[in-house]
């Protein structure tokens, strides 16, 4: 069994904002992404997303509208908007200058 | 605005986007099925479960979900507002009389509130209004006086800290436009700085211009839009008309230059319709003090630097008038025009204010101690709520709700009231300025919401406190309510009492002191028997009655006809009417016998043109001397016959005949004979001083005039008798204010008794609501503790004893309300002093009597709350429970 890790609080958002960046997807496709993108390391608690994704929808920088998936199931997809967009640089800045630091103490 | 639009959103649509997560969620586990069906091979039902487990919980999120979209405060809002309406409405006695008693404080406040608003927050109708100012002579704060023509064109020549200032004479004089009869209107005669100070703008045509004040050049008048309307027409374009009309002021023509916008028509406190031109003509000596200054302080200057400015000026130009006045101390002051427009509103409105709020929070009281017993008898509903996990914040909310609801039924209610007391307020109140402008509108809507959410939360805080204690959930399963949070409630409704007693003595006293004052004012004696007495005034217009021969000559004709007319016993004139005029001359005077050194400040005294057959006509009887005779012209040694006042007041030996005094400072002119002393006549009012000094018509003849007349029937069927004689003389001589002196002397305490009725009005409020909150207090534990009282009935107490323990029970509260109230009003009343006539703000005897007055309300409202109790059989009060 893979090794897992708890997400911290606060990442949930970015990324979410990480995995729209790469197109439009609905809740299953975001949670599957994020699997495969950490290589199966990071836990998402999958029901977690929706209250998530309803906050970035709050705040304007994801959008949602109603579309047919490729097998014809009616589904919602989330898009990243321009606001979004920016939020995300933001937070990715963040993000790295927080993990350096943490790298930083950790390695002193 | 998106975060309320989303809220709104969320609110408005929670049922669809309860669906569509329902619906995406379903898909979720759906494919999160198949992709695990697929790569394990599992049965479907296995995967299902899986995916269930791996998505947490579908509830939980859903629930998370509701939380993030922010709504759930305002969901159960709406739940409690609708609960505790349907509890309201259950118990309609209990709301309909705490919306009511709500409804009269929040009602009163709103409208004492709405009248601070209209007169002192407003903010008069000019640009930058902090920056203008009035401007009069003063010698000490208090003892101000206008400006003279020598002080007017000095500050205009001098001073430094206006950038602009101009005059005001307000006057009396006739009004004739053509076609329609003459009228006697008080105007205000103004210069163009004054325009140029206040910045007033004109809708039509210009306003008055510099060159108009030079002595000579064509009269011009500027009027208001509501006349020119009201005059010419009021078809459109009537007000442009208006320009270019002549009006005939006191007989001289004056043409119409431009319009000004309704509103701005009171130019610095002075209503009025006609705006004519100020002429000033060079002074030859420093009086007379007829002009108001009008300035606009520079940007850039203070006030202090003003005052210290126009006070250089006084310096300045005392020496060389040395001669006609002789005040060193008097100063040119700029006073802000605001302090002079709203002269004593300000302690006026406090008076009521305060008197408002001691009603507002009585009534507090009593629905909070109504609230109360309310949630005590809701207690076993309570306790269940905590029991089935409602948190104590959640039963507090919906407790609190309750009380909102309550209060804003009462604010509705009260918005109603306070467009009824607004209306009643200019009806019966006191005068304050800029009050019939008062409307209710927003701020007084925003104050009674505000207030009903105070009292809301005041009201619904009490019941949370008690019941949410830590033992509350003990409490439930006992049916005695008179354990633990039992004997709490019955010591928080007692304090709830007490607290109305100790507001409502104070209001009783300020009310009490108020009518024992003014009786003694209706006590006064003001002179003369006010019966089969009328007084008609008559303005002769200055233009055709320049002179003393031409008035003298009016007269002379006059005066005859007046006294040939039928029911007439006798006729005199004289400057003013008894017992208050409001506009009276003051003179200044040196008694040669007892001079005031130079520089000093000479004793000043009303001052009075009258004939002899004023003082016979009246019944004034002459005590010393003689009265005025032919013999006392023009020509001959000036003469004055003074009241009895004020001869004690500078001879109290009596001997004041043949004193003699100089006049208004003027030394070159001959000292003037004191001849008679005559009896008291008030005319400054009956709570004022009886001095008065009258000189002889003959020896100067002012040209507006009282007849009075002693009439053998009623007065008013003489009146147009004596109209007619009088026009039969000059139909272009306007007469003014004909009526019974009756009538005068109930007017001229119309201002005491409008105070005695308000602080009356309120204090019978307060001491109703006091009296209801003992009763409803003492009702509640007589049904409280039957139990009780059924055993000592059967244990052979009398009927009278049990009632005579219940109702020392009840004035125990009473009283210690009502000694705190009296010590709060010995402190308090004091604002009254300056209100009442001869009665001390502390006087015992009124002091005692309210205090026996409220008493008697507690025990009368005591007494028949615990007469039931006597009525109590003891075998079915065992039984019950």
């Amino acid at each position: 069994m893979t090794q897992r890790a708890e997400l911290l609080q606060g990442t949930l958002d970015l990324l979410i904002l990480k995995t729209l960046a790469l197109g439009a997807l609905h809740g299953w496709g975001i949670s599957k992404r994020l699997q495969q993108l950490s290589n199966e390391v990071l836990e998402v608690g999958q029901g977690s997303l929706y209250p998530a994704l309803y906050r970035l929808e709050d705040k304007g920088w994801i959008a949602a509208d109603w579309r047919l998936t490729p097998t014809g199931r009616r589904a919602k997809f989330y898009t990243l908007s321009a606001a979004g967009r920016k939020q995300l640089a933001t937070e990715r800045s963040q993000w790295r200058l927080f993990s350096l630091a943490v790298e930083q103490v950790l390695t002193a | 605005m998106r975060f309320w639009r989303r809220r709104l959103h969320a609110l408005r649509h929670g049922a669809e986007i309860d669906r569509d997560l329902d619906e995406e969620m379903r898909l979720h586990i759906e494919l999160a099925t198949e992709a695990l069906q697929q790569s394990g091979a599992l049965t479907r039902d296995e995967a299902r479960r899986r995916a269930l487990v791996a998505f947490g919980g579908v509830e939980r999120y859903k629930e998370e979900h509701r939380d993030a979209r922010r709504t759930r405060w305002i969901e159960e809002l709406r739940q409690d507002a609708r609960y505790a309406t349907r509890s309201l409405i259950r118990s309609p006695a209990f709301s309909l009389s705490a919306v009511l008693v709500l409804a009269l404080g929040i009602g009163a406040g709103t409208t004492i509130f709405g009248a601070v608003h209209a007169v002192l927050l407003t903010r008069l109708p000019y640009p930058h209004d902090e920056r203008l100012v009035a401007i009069s002579l003063e010698d000490s704060p208090t003892n101000r006086w206008h400006l003279s023509t020598v002080d007017f064109r000095a500050i205009e020549a001098q001073q430094h800290s206006l950038s602009s200032v101009g005059a005001m004479e307000v006057r009396h004089a006739t009004v004739a436009v053509p076609g329609t009869d003459p009228s006697l209107e008080q105007l205000g005669f103004v210069t163009s700085g004054v325009f140029r100070a206040l910045e007033v703008r004109p809708i039509h045509g210009r306003v008055i211009e510099a060159a108009d004040e030079v002595v000579g050049a064509p009269r011009v008048a500027v009027v208001g839009e509501r006349w020119a309307l009201r005059t010419f027409g009021g078809a459109a374009g009537g007000s442009t008309q208006v320009i270019g009309q002549t009006i005939m002021i006191d007989a001289t023509p004056h043409t119409v230059v431009g319009v000004l916008p309704t509103g701005q028509s009171q130019l610095a406190n002075l209503h009025g319709d006609i705006w004519p031109v100020l002429q000033l003509r060079s002074p030859d000596r420093r009086g007379p003090f007829v002009l108001i200054g009008v300035g606009r302080l520079r940007e850039d200057v203070t006030l202090d630097a003003a005052a210290r400015d126009l006070a250089a000026i006084s310096e300045r130009i005392y020496p060389q008038w040395a001669s006609s006045f002789q005040d060193r101390a008097a100063r040119v002051a700029p006073i802000p025009l605001r302090e002079v427009m709203l002269g004593d509103a300000s302690r006026t409105l406090g008076l009521l204010a305060a008197a408002v709020a001691l009603v507002l929070l009585v009534a507090v009281a009593n629905v909070a101690s109504l609230m109360l017993v309310r949630a005590i008898g809701r207690w076993r509903e309570i306790v269940v709520r905590t029991m089935l996990g409602g948190t104590r914040a959640r039963i507090a909310r919906m407790l609190v709700t309750e009380s909102v609801i309550l209060a804003g039924a009462g604010a509705a209610a009260g918005l109603a009231v306070a467009a009824l007391g607004l209306k009643a307020l200019v009806a019966l109140g006191p005068y304050l300025p800029r009050l019939a402008d008062a409307r209710l509108d927003g701020a007084m809507a925003a104050f009674a919401v505000g207030t009903a959410l105070l009292v809301g939360g005041i009201v619904g805080a009490s019941p949370v406190a008690l019941l949410l204690r830590r033992d509350a959930s003990a409490m439930g399963g006992h049916g005695s309510r008179l354990t633990g949070a039992g004997r709490r409630a019955r010591t928080l409704r007692g304090a709830f009492v007490a607290t109305q007693f100790a507001l409502t003595l104070p209001l009783l006293a300020a009310a009490g002191l108020m009518l024992n004052s003014f009786v003694r004012l209706l006590r006064v004696e003001p002179g003369f028997d006010p019966r089969h007495l009328l007084v008609v005034h008559v303005a002769l217009p200055s233009a055709r009655y320049a002179n003393d021969s031409a008035v003298a000559a009016y007269w002379a004709r006059a005066l005859p006809r007046v006294r040939q007319t039928s029911g007439v016993l006798s006729a005199g004139l004289n400057e003013v009417v008894p017992p208050r005029e409001p506009d009276i001359d003051l003179n200044n005077f040196d008694l040669l016998d007892r001079p005031v050194p130079p520089g000093g400040a000479q004793p000043v005294s009303p001052w009075v043109a009258s004939t002899a057959d004023y003082f016979t006509t009246l019944g004034v009887p002459l005590v010393d001397g003689r009265l005025f005779t032919p013999a006392d012209s023009a020509a001959a040694p000036p003469v004055v016959v003074v009241s009895h006042a004020w001869a004690m007041r500078y001879y109290p030996d009596g001997r004041a005949v043949g004193r003699r005094f100089i006049e208004g400072g003027c030394i070159t002119c001959p000292p003037v004979t004191v001849v008679g002393v005559v009896g008291d006549v008030k005319v400054q009012g009956l709570n004022e001083a009886g001095d008065v000094i009258y000189a002889p018509v003959t020896q100067g003849w002012p040209r507006w005039l009282n007849v009075f007349v002693r009439t053998a029937g009623a007065p008013t069927e003489v009146m147009g008798r004596v109209e007619a004689a009088l026009r039969s003389v000059d139909a272009g001589v306007p007469l003014d204010n004909a009526g019974p002196m009756e009538d005068r002397a109930y007017a001229s305490v119309v201002q005491p008794r409008h105070w005695t009725t308000l602080l009356g009005g309120f204090a019978v409020v307060a001491l109703g609501l006091a009296a209801v909150g003992i009763f409803g207090m003492l009702s509640y534990t007589v049904s409280t503790r039957r139990r009780e009282i059924g055993v000592r009935m059967a244990l052979g107490a009398r009927g009278q004893s049990v009632v005579g323990m219940l109702v020392w029970d009840g004035m125990g509260y009473a009283l210690a309300g009502v000694a705190v109230g009296l010590g709060v009003a010995l402190s308090g009343t004091r604002w009254l002093a300056d209100t009442l006539f001869s009665v001390r703000a502390t006087d015992p005897p009124t002091l005692a009597a309210v205090t026996l007055i409220l008493m008697a309300a507690a025990l009368g409202a005591c007494w028949l709350a615990a007469r039931r109790a006597a009525a109590i059989d003891p075998v079915t009060a065992l039984r019950l429970d």
